[in-house]
Parts: C-alpha cells; sequence; structure tokens
C-alpha cells in the first residue's frame, strides 16, 4: 500500500483539468504517442465539443521514482456544480488532491467551493499553478491569493504548463511524495465506496470503487450496504482509458471496476458501499445519499405520437444515468410527457440535447422550476414540482423554496453591477471578503428558482465574463409566492405557468407578455397574450395577424420550386407546437424566465 | 390540354426577370425555331394527343415578338389540327417589338390574345425596372393590338416597388383602364436571385394597404380577381387550367410541361436544346405532391379546393378558417377569402 496514491484533480472550468490528465497520463508513458487523442478522460461527444468533464473518469498509472514503482491512481471529478455529490464521492475516495489554478486567472468560485468538498475528506492538498507560460500568468500573485482566501501554504506550489508539459515530472514526483498512501486494514472484511458508476453495453453496469479495507475478489458473494441487496463479482478491472487490465482481486487503497452483470445501472449507485455478503462490515463509508434532483422541467415530444419513444429514450438514458428521474404528466398544452428531475441546469441542457442527438427526437422543454413545499390550510405539505399543479391560493397556508449558498468572485470593478443583481435576485449577503485589491468573494443566501434561467449568463455579461461562480443547496425559506398564468388567444397555457414572488409578479407579467409578443410569429390570426394572477388579467400584449404569405407568380414552370418552397416552410412549422389554433415555437416554453 | 412554348430572345435584361432568355443569341432564332417543331412533333406522338384536343396555347418569353411570324409558319402548321375550335392562343409580347405587322402576322397564324409586357405607364420607373420601351410605345402596341381586331388584351403591370407612390399607381391604372384590354395582370416585384435587383433588394417594397387599393381599384373596372396577379372580365383559360392541375405541354429551351403527373424538363441552355430538342429530364409527381399542389394553387385562385381532397383533420383546419371568415364552403369547395395569405392558409390546412 505504501506505494499506492490516490488523487483528484479540482479545478474551475477551464484552468486546465483535462489538458493536465492527459499530460500526466503521457507522462506515466501509459498512452503512446499515436494513441493520445487530445481530453483523453472526456469520453461523450457532449463533453469533448463544450469542454467539460460530466462523467469522472479514473485510471491506474505506473511510475518510477529513484527506482521504487509506484501506482499512481488519478481520480477525475466533473467540472460542473450539478455533479458536486459525485465530486464529494470522488474526493472520499482520495486521498490527495491536486487544486489547479489558472496563473492568469486566479482563485475562482469553483475553486473555493471544491476546495471546501476536500476540506471535509482531510485530503491533502498540492496546489498547482498551471499555464505559467501565458504572457499574462502571474504565479505569485496567484500564490499569495491561494494562501489568503483558501489559507493553505502555497510556498511549495507547483508551478506547471499542461501545455507545453512544463513541470509535470516534478509534478509527478511531488504526488510521491507529498500525498500520503492509503490507510485501510487489508485483512479486515471487504469495505469499498462506488464513486461512480455506468453502463456498459457488453459487460452491463459497471461500478468504479476504492476499496478501504479488506479486498474484492473474483467469484465473490458482495452485498450493497445500501439496500442490502447481493451480486456476485463476475470480473474485476482497474481503469484505463484505453486499456483496461483485468485482475483477480481489488485490493485495499487500490481503485477498480467490478462487474456484476446488472442490466441498470440504477443498481450500483454513487456513494453506496460494496461489503462481503457473508461477513458484512458493520459501517459503510461514509454517508450514502441517492442523487437528488434539483430542477424539474416538462419534457415533451412535439409530434405527440412520439411519447413512447421518448419513454424509451428515457429508459435509455437512465441505464447510464442513475440520477435521472422522470414520471408521466399530461399537460393541457402539450399533451403527453414527462416531468424530469435533473442535479442541476447543466444537467437538463445535457440530457435534453442527448435525447435530442442521440435518439433524434424534437422536444419542448419546459422551463425548469425548483421544488416548492407548499403548506396547506389543513397542515399538510405537498411538494410541487410543475408550477401549473399550485393549488388554489385560498388552500395555501405559506409556501417554501429552497434557497442555495452563492459564492460569487468577481474583479471590484464590476462588484456594484454584481450586487445589484443579486438584490434583484432577492439575496440576502452573507460574507463580503476582499481576497486582494482587485477581486471581491461574496457569499449570498439566494432562492434557487432566481437562478434556474439565466442567471449565470447574466452575471457573465454584467462582467465581461470575469466574475465565476458556484452554488450549494441550503435550505428551505417562506416565500410570499403566486402563480402566473399565460393565456393564449384566450386559454391557459399549462405548460407555460410560473411561480413568482408577488411583489415582481406585475413586472414579470408585462415582461412575460412583451417577451412572449417578440417569440410569438404573425399568424392568420391576431393572438392575444395575457398574463394574469388567477382571473385576474396583469398585462396583455397583441400578436397582430399576418399581412401577407403568398408569391406573385405561380404557373406550369414555378409549381414544382413552389411546391418545395411550402414544404421547407411546413417543416420549419412542424417544429412549433399547436395549440389550438395557434402555433408557438419551441423557444416560448423556455423564454418563461428570461426576461431581464 | 394546354400547350406551353418558350422563346427565348430579348432584346434587353430587365433587372427583375430571372427567366431563361439571351440578348446576345439572335443568330440561333431560326435554328431554335427549327428545334421547338421537332419537339413538338414528338411531344404529340409521344402523348398522343389526338386533334383538337388543345384547349390553349401560351406562347412566352423571353419576348416572342423578337421571333418574326414568318419562323411560328411551321410550328402552327402542325400545331393547327391538334387545336380545339375555340382554343384561347395567347403571345406575349414587348411594346416595342410588336409592331403592327407582327402583330398581324400572328394573328394570322391564329393569336387571338395578346399580352404585353407594360409594368407601368411611368417613363421614369420603366427605366429604373431596366425596360426598354416607353409610355407612348405601350399605348401605341395596344391601340394598334385593338385596331387589328384582337379579340383579347391584358397588359402586365408590377406595383409593391420603392419606386411607387398612390399617385403613380393611380395614373397607372388611369392609363390602363383607358385602353381597349380586358385582362390586367397586376405582379408584385420580387427580388430573385441572378437578377441585377437581386443587389438591390430594397427596390422591392410593399404596403399591403396600398396593394388592397389596387385590387379594389381593378376590380371597380370590372375586371374580377381570379388569382393573387390576375384579373379580367373573362379569365385567361391557359393561367386557370393551371391552378386547376391539368395537364400541359412545355416546349422550348427551359419551358416546363406536365403530363400523366409526370413534370419534364427539356434542356434550359439554348445551345443544348437545339442540339436535342427532344431530351428531357423528369420529375415524377406522388399522390402527397399533387394533392399539396392543387391545395396551394387552388387557395391562390378563384378554383378552391374540395374537401374530397382533404383528410379529416385538414378538413376541420379548414373549417375552422371558414369560422373565421378566411375562407368561404360551397358545394363541397372551400373557397379563399384573401389571396393574400394563399400560402399560410395552404401550411394552416395541410397535414
Amino acid at each position: 500500500m505504501e506505494h499506492i496514491r490516490n488523487f483528484s484533480i479540482i479545478a474551475h472550468i477551464d484552468h486546465g483539468k483535462s489538458t493536465l490528465a492527459d499530460r500526466i497520463i503521457q507522462e506515466c508513458g501509459s498512452v503512446s504517442e499515436r494513441e493520445m487523442t487530445t481530453q483523453m478522460m472526456d469520453t461523450m461527444d457532449i463533453e469533448q465539443e463544450r469542454g467539460i468533464t460530466i462523467k469522472a473518469q479514473s485510471v491506474r498509472l505506473d511510475y518510477v521514482k529513484d527506482g521504487k514503482h509506484y501506482v499512481l491512481n488519478l481520480i477525475d471529478t466533473p467540472g460542473h456544480v450539478d455533479f458536486s455529490y459525485e465530486v464529494s464521492k470522488s474526493l472520499a475516495s482520495s486521498d490527495g488532491a491536486l487544486l489547479i489554478v489558472d496563473a492568469a486567472q486566479g482563485v475562482e468560485a469553483q475553486t473555493i467551493a471544491n476546495v471546501y468538498l476536500a476540506l471535509d475528506n482531510d485530503l491533502e492538498l498540492l496546489p498547482v499553478i498551471n499555464k505559467i507560460d501565458l504572457p499574462a500568468a502571474e504565479p505569485e500573485r496567484v500564490a499569495e491569493e491561494i494562501e489568503s482566501t483558501i489559507g493553505i501554504d502555497a510556498t511549495d506550489a507547483l508551478m506547471v504548463s499542461a501545455k507545453s508539459g512544463m513541470g509535470i515530472r516534478e509534478l509527478l514526483d511531488a504526488i510521491v511524495d507529498r500525498i500520503p498512501p492509503p490507510s485501510g486494514h487489508p485483512d479486515a472484511t471487504t469495505k469499498a465506496i462506488i464513486y461512480d458508476s455506468w453502463f456498459d453495453p457488453y459487460l452491463g453496469a459497471l461500478a468504479l470503487v476504492r476499496v478501504f479495507d479488506g479486498a474484492i475478489r473474483k467469484g465473490q458473494q458482495v452485498m450493497l450496504m445500501s439496500n442490502k441487496e447481493q451480486h456476485q463479482v463476475l470480473d474485476l478491472m482497474y481503469p484505463h482509458p484505453l486499456k483496461r487490465q483485468k485482475t483477480p482481486a481489488i485490493k485495499s487503497g487500490e481503485i477498480g471496476i467490478v462487474v456484476l452483470g446488472l442490466k441498470e445501472v440504477s443498481v450500483v449507485n454513487v456513494g453506496d458501499t460494496i461489503t462481503d455478503a457473508k461477513n458484512p462490515a458493520t459501517e459503510s463509508v461514509g454517508e450514502y445519499e441517492p442523487a437528488k434532483p434539483f430542477v424539474f422541467a416538462g419534457i415533451y415530444p412535439i409530434d405527440t405520437d412520439r411519447f413512447e419513444e421518448l419513454r424509451d429514450a428515457l429508459d435509455k438514458l437512465k441505464l447510464n444515468d442513475s440520477s435521472l428521474s422522470y414520471e408521466p404528466e399530461t399537460s393541457v398544452a402539450l399533451g403527453f410527457g414527462f416531468r424530469v428531475g435533473f442535479l442541476g441546469m447543466l444537467h437538463m441542457e445535457v440530457i435534453k440535447e442527448r435525447l435530442e442527438r442521440e435518439f433524434n427526437l424534437d422536444l419542448i422543454a419546459t422551463a425548469p422550476s425548483v421544488v416548492y413545499h407548499v403548506y396547506l390550510n389543513d397542515g399538510s405539505m405537498v411538494e410541487v414540482q410543475n408550477p401549473s399543479q399550485l393549488p388554489d391560493g385560498t388552500k395555501i397556508d405559506r409556501i417554501e423554496e429552497p434557497y442555495v449558498r452563492a459564492t460569487v468572485i468577481t474583479p471590484t470593478e464590476y462588484l456594484g453591477n454584481i450586487m445589484n443583481l443579486l438584490v434583484s435576485k432577492r439575496g440576502i449577503q452573507e460574507k463580503m471578503d476582499y481576497m486582494n485589491e482587485e477581486r471581491v468573494l461574496l457569499e449570498y443566501a439566494l432562492p434557487m428558482n432566481e437562478i434556474v434561467v439565466d442567471f449565470y449568463d447574466t452575471l457573465k455579461s454584467i462582467s465581461k465574463g470575469y466574475a465565476s461562480f458556484d452554488y450549494e443547496p441550503t435550505r428551505f425559506r417562506e416565500g410570499d409566492l403566486v402563480k402566473l398564468d399565460l393565456k393564449i388567444a384566450g386559454d391557459v397555457v399549462d405548460a407555460l405557468s410560473v411561480i413568482v414572488p408577488r411583489t415582481s409578479s406585475l413586472s414579470r407579467g408585462r415582461a412575460l407578455v412583451k417577451n412572449m409578443k417578440e417569440i410569438v410569429p404573425r399568424q392568420l390570426f391576431e393572438v392575444a397574450i395575457q398574463a394574469s394572477l388567477g382571473n385576474k388579467v396583469i398585462a396583455r400584449e397583441t400578436v397582430k395577424s399576418m399581412g401577407k404569405n403568398v408569391t406573385a407568380k405561380c404557373y406550369g414552370g414555378d409549381i414544382t420550386r413552389k411546391r418545395k418552397l411550402l414544404e421547407k416552410q411546413k417543416a420549419g412549422k412542424k417544429r412549433m407546437k399547436s395549440i389550438g389554433k395557434v402555433q408557438l415555437p419551441q423557444e416560448a416554453f423556455m423564454s418563461v424566465l428570461k426576461m431581464d | 390540354m394546354l400547350l406551353y412554348l418558350h422563346i427565348p430572345f430579348c432584346d434587353s435584361k430587365c433587372h427583375y426577370c430571372s427567366f431563361n432568355s439571351y440578348v446576345e443569341k439572335f443568330h440561333l432564332k431560326e435554328h431554335y425555331m427549327q428545334s421547338v417543331h421537332q419537339q413538338l412533333l414528338k411531344d404529340l406522338e409521344r402523348f398522343h394527343v389526338t386533334h383538337g384536343a388543345i384547349e390553349s396555347l401560351f406562347i412566352g418569353g423571353g419576348t416572342p415578338s423578337t421571333v418574326p411570324p414568318k419562323l411560328y409558319e411551321p410550328f402552327f402548321k402542325t400545331l393547327r389540327p391538334y387545336l380545339s375550335t375555340t382554343a384561347e392562343c395567347t403571345a406575349e409580347a414587348n411594346p416595342n417589338s410588336a409592331t403592327s405587322s407582327w402583330l398581324a402576322g400572328m394573328q394570322q397564324l391564329g393569336i387571338n390574345r395578346v399580352s404585353f409586357g407594360v409594368q407601368s405607364f411611368n417613363n421614369a420607373k420603366l427605366k429604373r425596372l431596366g425596360r426598354s420601351h416607353s409610355r407612348d410605345d405601350a399605348i401605341r402596341a395596344v391601340t394598334n393590338a385593338a385596331a387589328l381586331g384582337i379579340a383579347h388584351i391584358s397588359l402586365d403591370l408590377i406595383y409593391a416597388t420603392a419606386f411607387d407612390t398612390p399617385s403613380l399607381l393611380q395614373a397607372d391604372l388611369k392609363q390602363t383602364f383607358a385602353l381597349p384590354i380586358d385582362h390586367v395582370s397586376a405582379y408584385a416585384l420580387s427580388i430573385e436571385a441572378g437578377t441585377v435587383f437581386a443587389n438591390r433588394p430594397e427596390v422591392a417594397k410593399e404596403h399591403l394597404t396600398q396593394t388592397r387599393q389596387l385590387f379594389s381599384a381593378i376590380e371597380q373596372h370590372g375586371f374580377k380577381q381570379y388569382e393573387i396577379s390576375n384579373f379580367g372580365i373573362s379569365p385567361s383559360q391557359h393561367n386557370l387550367s393551371y391552378w386547376r392541375h391539368l395537364p400541359y405541354l412545355g416546349i422550348g429551351a427551359g419551358a416546363v410541361g406536365c403530363v400523366n403527373n409526370i413534370r419534364y424538363y427539356p434542356h434550359r441552355n439554348i445551345e443544348a436544346y437545339i442540339q436535342s430538342p427532344c431530351f428531357n429530364t423528369r420529375e415524377t409527381l406522388h399522390d402527397s405532391e399533387i394533392k399539396s399542389e392543387r391545395i396551394f394553387l387552388g387557395l391562390r385562385s378563384i378554383v378552391g379546393v374540395s374537401r374530397h381532397l382533404l383528410g379529416a383533420a385538414e378538413f376541420q383546419r379548414a373549417q375552422l378558417l371558414v369560422d373565421a371568415k378566411k375562407l368561404t364552403f360551397h358545394d363541397n369547395v372551400f373557397y379563399n377569402t384573401d389571396y393574400l395569405l394563399s400560402d399560410e392558409i395552404a401550411l394552416f390546412i395541410e397535414d
């Protein structure tokens, strides 16, 4: 065990985590030059396109220092707040972490959030200042920032350029020297944590585990501690992005892939503990909580006949993503669809995109909603995930909504704008620290509802991209909230209802109808767009009827061309949703909250 | 059955025109007219056209009046027995090349309807459209045709241009109806790729109120609007037949024909056409395409859309439009009440 090092990499987006991982893999000679594709660790199309890591990947590497052989287990972590639960389990499986900070950007909000998680897990943190070859690099200033804001010693911070490979050898040596070897009892009964799981079309559900005590052996009967289910270990492998290596056992201190031959990934959940079935451990590794969705949205096929296809597609995605939850729901406006729970906004976008791209579905997603705790006059509480289901106002005693602790780091010049934004989003300041003369760290309690749409984009635009943001859910607080309905051509479109603070309902209603007017194209009929609270209309706009859609000439030689033109226009309309005699484009359903 | 003959020669190219025409190929006229004769013979044969079956002939262009009547003679000689006794035989003509003798020669061959490309009676507007004739040329040409006793005279007008003013359009209409005509085609200027105006899209400018005023002013003279761009004391049978989706022969370079639900396209290039006038590429129309065509053609004209053409959901949507007064419905046919919305209504109704 003293020759094993288990470490994670934590960083803010774009600070170079994936590039550094690639370089480490290459330096250990584990992947030849020829096999090296950039961003080895990001395997999904969407990950590579967006330059983000969604699923954690791991790799077991061999490294020689001073004539001794070491096993370095690189445990990659998802790079987005939506997946912080998975991040925390990856960190729990590590004994140390590289804290990557961009030499030009400095410490960012996500860096801080991740550091808190690492410190919670008692990890040895190795500060690594990356991109030191950039012209704008200020490694000394960044080192100071790490010391002042994070409170860890950065005098021995490693200076690297993942892009050029500068400092990578020194970094690997430091991993060996400074990260402690794993601890654990090789002779005790099996105890391992699942820190990632996914579905492999050939092998079924796979669990990526870190073994703490004992070992997992091929053929062993194991048990999952969350539900006491027993399974046999069919195979074991060490992880590698290209060539997994089979092994008869994964021993104390090691990481590895466990093949249980299961058809669904939902049985091997991140955070669960694997133990021996005959001689189970008494305590699990840390506390297991099933992944909990924070954001809900309705997802509907534009073509109502494709509901079953949507169900199949969701079922297939669920095989690979146990955090995805969904239930059928019906909307008067949109027909049959699903209310889908997501870990956060990115998760929602990724799922919608995968459904459309991999399953070729045209979908409408309604505006995302958080979960409200609605206390009724009779003392009971209902959880409302869909604004149109909010009970009648006369029955409601009070509504509580979820809050987050938002961390924002910004250059001081944008501080005024950002504080205005946070106040307009009903934020309550909890902390304001000057990190140095140029940058400020803010912590606010914010209703989660205020950040589910547009907040991040607005923050980025008012700070010219310089402010960074992260959040973690905290608790529920009472809010004076009302349901704002939207009527199109006289009928309430249930999929467009939103829950808003009473005090801003009038301005939201006005903004909503105005925004909707821009989105709804002119049609054969005049279309009234109204916002209402209950039966009371508080704002109205009208989309005038169309004046003309015809071409001047259509004789014998023009008919085919004309038909093809109309077919094209028709294909465009097919992507719209007919509600009564009005056709609404897809953006209409998402745009409900975008109105600043 | 109808017959369309395309004459791809012009004295000059108008700024808005994307039709197949050449200004520098006059030396090919004789060859070309021999080739169209050849194609005519071939098409009559391959479609088993019977005597008297052709209800209308339309000679369009290009500019048919750039070709002297003598060169049309063999074509007419062959065609004559196939024309019905009541056939409408139209030739398009340009006010400067349609001389009295050309008109007389064509009348002798059997032309009983002439459609003049007048566009406007305002010399400044004509110039900006790239037309080579003047107001006086147009008046003279129409008067000459009437003097010869040509039964039906139509003229084309262009509106919805940036050069229009209400008084200009009024003056154009006043002059139009002072002439002995029985038909007007009024086209909103549209910008086509490959034309001079393609780089100046701002010259197309429509005010819908003005358009509606124009329509009703024309109708006040007893010229009923029977399609979005066509008005007449009596409609052109040739035009109406296209919108009824009747079969048509297409003869000449860049002409299009459609028989037995196969649309065929002879060579567009004049040299290629002269070399092999009977060659064509074909497009087979599927039932759904024919249905779609019948719907949008019926909606842009008095032809209307028969309910039997529509599926249940389509019929329901059409009825919704009757309730909203966008359509009327009698004798099992839906009729459009506002041709300006024809395409939108077609999109609304069709599955």
